[in-house]
C-alpha cells in the first residue's frame, strides 16, 4: 500500500476560550484572531514538515483545500503544491483537491494543475473534491441545489481539457468557451489519477465507480466509524461489476507516535484536545445549506442507514476515548504498527493518508512522529494489498530524467562570501 | 374553518406538477406562499376565504408539487406561475404573497403588468440594503429563526415550529411521520435556496417601476428577518403604493395577527 503525509494546516493560536467566544472555527470565524506574522512562521513551518516527510520516504505529501477555517489555511492548495514541487523531490503531490464548481472558467484547474504536474516532473494527484457546504456555499455563495450539476460540467470540461490536443468549443450550461487550448498540458497521459474526497454520499460512490477514480474517504472520526461508509462503498462496487481493488480507496487518519503509549498521551493530548475541542468546534446552523445532498443521501442520512457521522467528530472526548474508539491511532510505534493494519484490512484501503500533524503540534514532536512512523511502521504496512496494481497512482518520469531545482550562481556567491566574511548580500539579480 | 379542497394540476410535459389548495366563493385570491409553504389552512387564509375563492398553489417542492428541475432560473419560476394562471382561468386576479411568495407575486406584476389586478405583498423580500442586512435563513437554526419570525414566542404557532426544530437530532429517535416532515421541510428549502441562495436579492428593485396594479404593502412591526424600513423601500418604488405597518407582528404576520391581515387584504382596493 501507499501512505502520504497530509497536512491540515491548523491555525495554532485560538483562545483559550474560543469555544465560549465565538460561533465556529468556519466562515465567519473573525479574520482578527488570525496573526499574519505569526502565519508566516506556521505556512514555513508547515511546509517544512511536508518537505520533511518527504524526506524520510513517505509516497506522497498532501494538501487540501478550505475557506475561512482556522484549522485549515489553504484556501489555495495549488500554492502550496507549487511551493512544494521543487525542494520536495520524490513523494506525489497529493492536492486533494480543487473544489472544481467553485473556479469560473474551470480551466483554470486544469491550467493551474498542469502546471503542478509538468514543474513536478508528472508527480500530481488531482483531486476534485465537491468540497464542503461550507466551503462551497456558505463561503463561495455557489447554489447548494446546482452546484453538482455545475461540478459535473466542470469535470467533463477539465478532463478534455487535459486531453485534447486541438482547439474546441465547450457549451456547457455554466460554462461557455469558443476557444479551449490550455497551455501547458499535463506531463501524465492521458491526465493525472484523480481522486474525488467525499464523505459518503451514495452519488459521489457511483461517480467515482463510472468515471474509474479513486474514492476517498476523508473523516474525523477514525476508522472504526468509517466501516459502514466504506462497506457502502464497496458493496456499491460490486454491485456494478467493477473490481474492488483497494487502491480505489483512500483513507484519512489522524496519527501520533511517540516512544511509548504513556509518553503519547503525555505529548500529544495537548494538541490533540485542541483539535477535537476548538478545531471541530462549527456551528450547526451552518453545517448544510438546503438542497447540498439530494434526498436520496439525506433521507439515508436522516434515518443513518450508513451510518451518520456527522454528530460525532469527536468533541468532549477525553484521549482514552479517542484512542479506543479510534478517532485517532496514537501510541507506540507497536501500537500504531498494528491498528494502521487493521485498517488497511477491515477498509480494504489501499491508499492511507495520515495526519501525522494535530491540532497545535509543535514542528519537534511532529518530527519525531513522523521519523517513527517512516522507520517503524511504514515498511510493515507497504506489503498490505502488493497482489493488486494500483491505476490511481501518478506515472512521473523516471527520478534521472526529473530535472533538479539549481542555486543560481549568485546565491552561492552569497553562501561563500558569508562564509569567509560578513559582507552584504549580493543583489539577486548579476 | 374547513379544510381546503386540494387537487393537483399537471402543467404538461417537461413542466411541474403542481398541488392546489382552494376554499371559499367569491372573487378569485391567489395566493403564493412563502418559504414555509402552507403546512397548515391557518392565520389569514380561513378568514380571506369567507370574502373570496382562495386559490393556493404550491411551488415545486412543497406538499405534493413536483418538478423543480424544470424550473431553472428566475425567469422560469415567474413565468411557471403565469401557467398555473393560465392553467387555472384566472384573468388579471388579486395576488397576494407572504415573504418570498411576496418577491414572485411582484417579479409576475413587473413582468407582464395588465396581467395582475392588484396586489398585495406580506413582508415580501426581494430588496438589498447593507445597512439592514436581511436574515440567513440559510444559515442558522430553528431556535434562532423563530424571534424573527414570531413576535410572540408563546403562541401556539411559535411553539410549533420550536418543537419542529427539536426533531433535528443525532439520535435516531424519531417516527416515520416525523422524519417524512424534516424530509418534507428540507425539500421547500432546497426549491427556497435554488432561487434565493446566498441571498435573497435578484434585481427586483430595478423592476419595481413597471408594476401597474395597485399594491398595498403589510409589515410586522417587529419583523426582525426582513427589517420594517423594506416596507418603506418598496412603498417608494411601487407607484402608489399604500404600507401599513401591523403592531404585534414579526415576519410571519399573516400566522400572528390574522383578523388584521385579512381585513386590511380585504377592504383593500
Amino acid at each position: 500500500m501507499k501512505i502520504s503525509w497530509f497536512h491540515l494546516m491548523p491555525y495554532r493560536w485560538l483562545p483559550a476560550d474560543f469555544r465560549e467566544r465565538y460561533h465556529s472555527v468556519w466562515v465567519d470565524v473573525p479574520n482578527q484572531l488570525y496573526d499574519p506574522v505569526r502565519g508566516h512562521e506556521l505556512y514555513n513551518e508547515y511546509l517544512d514538515m511536508l518537505e520533511y516527510a518527504d524526506e524520510v520516504g513517505f509516497d506522497a505529501i498532501g494538501v487540501n483545500e478550505h475557506h475561512q477555517n482556522a484549522y485549515g489555511m489553504m484556501p489555495s492548495p495549488n500554492l502550496m503544491a507549487a511551493a512544494l514541487a521543487r525542494r520536495a523531490q520524490h513523494a506525489m503531490l497529493l492536492v486533494l483537491g480543487n473544489s472544481i464548481a467553485l473556479y469560473n472558467p474551470p480551466v483554470r484547474v486544469a491550467e493551474e494543475m498542469a502546471m503542478l504536474d509538468v514543474i513536478s516532473g508528472g508527480r500530481l494527484i488531482a483531486g476534485f473534491p465537491v468540497g464542503t457546504s461550507m466551503d462551497i456555499n456558505y463561503c463561495y455563495g455557489q447554489n447548494p441545489v446546482t452546484v453538482r450539476d455545475k461540478y459535473r460540467e466542470g469535470n467533463d470540461l477539465i478532463i478534455k481539457a487535459w486531453t485534447a490536443t486541438e482547439p474546441f468549443p465547450f457549451n456547457g450550461k455554466y460554462t461557455k468557451l469558443r476557444y479551449v487550448n490550455i497551455w501547458p498540458r499535463p506531463i501524465q497521459q492521458p491526465h493525472p489519477p484523480v481522486w474525488v474526497p467525499g464523505l459518503g454520499s451514495i452519488e459521489t460512490w457511483d461517480w467515482c465507480v463510472d468515471h474509474g477514480y479513486n474514492y476517498s474517504y476523508l473523516s474525523f472520526s477514525g476508522y472504526k466509524r468509517a466501516q459502514k461508509m466504506m462497506d457502502g462503498y464497496w458493496e456499491r462496487r460490486s454491485a456494478r461489476g467493477v473490481e474492488a481493488n483497494p487502491y480505489s480507496a483512500a483513507f484519512f487518519q489522524q496519527v501520533c507516535i511517540s516512544d511509548t503509549d504513556a509518553a503519547c498521551e503525555r505529548e500529544w493530548w495537548p494538541h490533540v484536545d485542541y483539535f477535537f475541542n476548538k478545531c471541530l468546534h462549527l456551528y450547526p446552523g451552518m453545517s448544510e445549506a438546503p438542497g447540498y445532498r439530494s434526498e436520496a443521501s439525506l433521507r439515508a442520512g436522516v434515518v443513518a442507514q450508513v451510518g451518520n457521522t456527522t454528530g460525532n467528530m469527536g468533541m468532549n472526548k477525553s484521549w482514552k476515548e479517542l484512542v479506543e474508539q479510534r478517532y485517532i491511532v496514537a501510541g507506540s510505534p507497536a501500537t500504531v504498527r498494528q491498528q494502521l493494519e487493521e485498517l488497511a484490512r477491515a477498509l480494504r484501503t489501499g491508499h492511507l493518508l495520515l495526519g501525522l500533524h494535530i491540532g497545535s503540534a509543535p514542528r519537534e514532536l511532529t518530527q519525531r512522529s513522523t521519523y517513527l512512523c517512516a522507520s517503524d511502521v511504514l515498511p510493515h504496512l507497504r506489503p498490505i494489498w502488493n497482489e493488486y496494481e494500483d491505476h490511481w497512482w501518478p506515472k512521473a518520469l523516471p527520478a534521472a530524467r526529473r530535472v533538479q531545482p539549481r542555486r543560481t550562481d549568485a546565491s552561492q556567491a552569497n553562501d561563500e562570501r558569508r562564509t569567509t566574511n560578513d559582507a552584504p548580500r549580493a543583489g539577486a539579480r548579476p | 374553518m374547513s379544510a381546503p379542497r386540494t387537487r393537483l394540476l399537471a402543467l404538461g410535459d417537461g413542466r411541474p406538477t403542481i398541488e392546489v389548495l382552494e376554499a371559499g366563493d367569491g372573487p378569485p385570491l391567489l395566493f403564493l406562499h412563502g418559504a414555509g409553504g402552507v403546512p397548515a389552512w391557518v392565520g389569514a387564509l380561513p378568514l380571506l376565504a369567507e370574502h373570496f375563492r382562495v386559490i393556493a398553489p404550491l411551488l415545486p417542492g412543497f406538499g405534493q408539487s413536483t418538478g423543480l428541475e424544470f424550473l431553472e432560473d428566475q425567469l422560469d419560476l415567474v413565468l411557471h406561475q403565469f401557467d398555473v394562471l393560465e392553467a387555472l382561468e384566472l384573468q388579471r386576479p388579486y395576488v397576494v404573497g407572504e415573504s418570498m411568495g411576496g418577491w414572485i407575486a411582484a417579479e409576475m406584476a413587473a413582468l407582464r403588468p395588465r396581467d395582475i389586478g392588484r396586489l398585495a405583498l406580506l413582508a415580501p423580500i426581494g430588496l438589498w440594503r447593507d445597512e439592514h442586512p436581511v436574515a440567513d435563513i440559510f444559515g442558522m437554526t430553528t431556535p434562532e429563526m423563530v424571534p424573527l419570525l414570531f413576535h410572540d414566542l408563546q403562541s401556539p404557532a411559535a411553539q410549533e415550529m420550536l418543537s419542529l426544530g427539536a426533531l433535528l437530532s443525532d439520535k435516531d429517535d424519531r417516527s416515520e411521520a416525523q422524519i417524512e416532515t424534516l424530509i418534507g421541510m428540507a425539500r421547500g428549502m432546497r426549491t427556497v435556496a435554488k432561487f434565493l441562495f446566498p441571498l435573497p436579492e435578484t434585481g427586483l428593485e430595478r423592476r419595481l417601476w413597471r408594476i401597474h396594479a395597485p399594491t398595498l404593502l403589510l409589515w410586522g412591526a417587529e419583523d426582525r428577518l426582513v427589517a420594517p424600513i423594506y416596507g418603506e423601500l418598496f412603498r417608494e418604488k411601487i407607484r402608489g403604493a399604500r404600507l401599513s405597518v401591523v403592531p404585534a407582528a414579526a415576519h410571519l404576520l399573516a400566522l400572528e395577527q390574522p383578523a388584521a391581515v385579512a381585513r386590511a387584504v380585504t377592504e383593500f382596493r
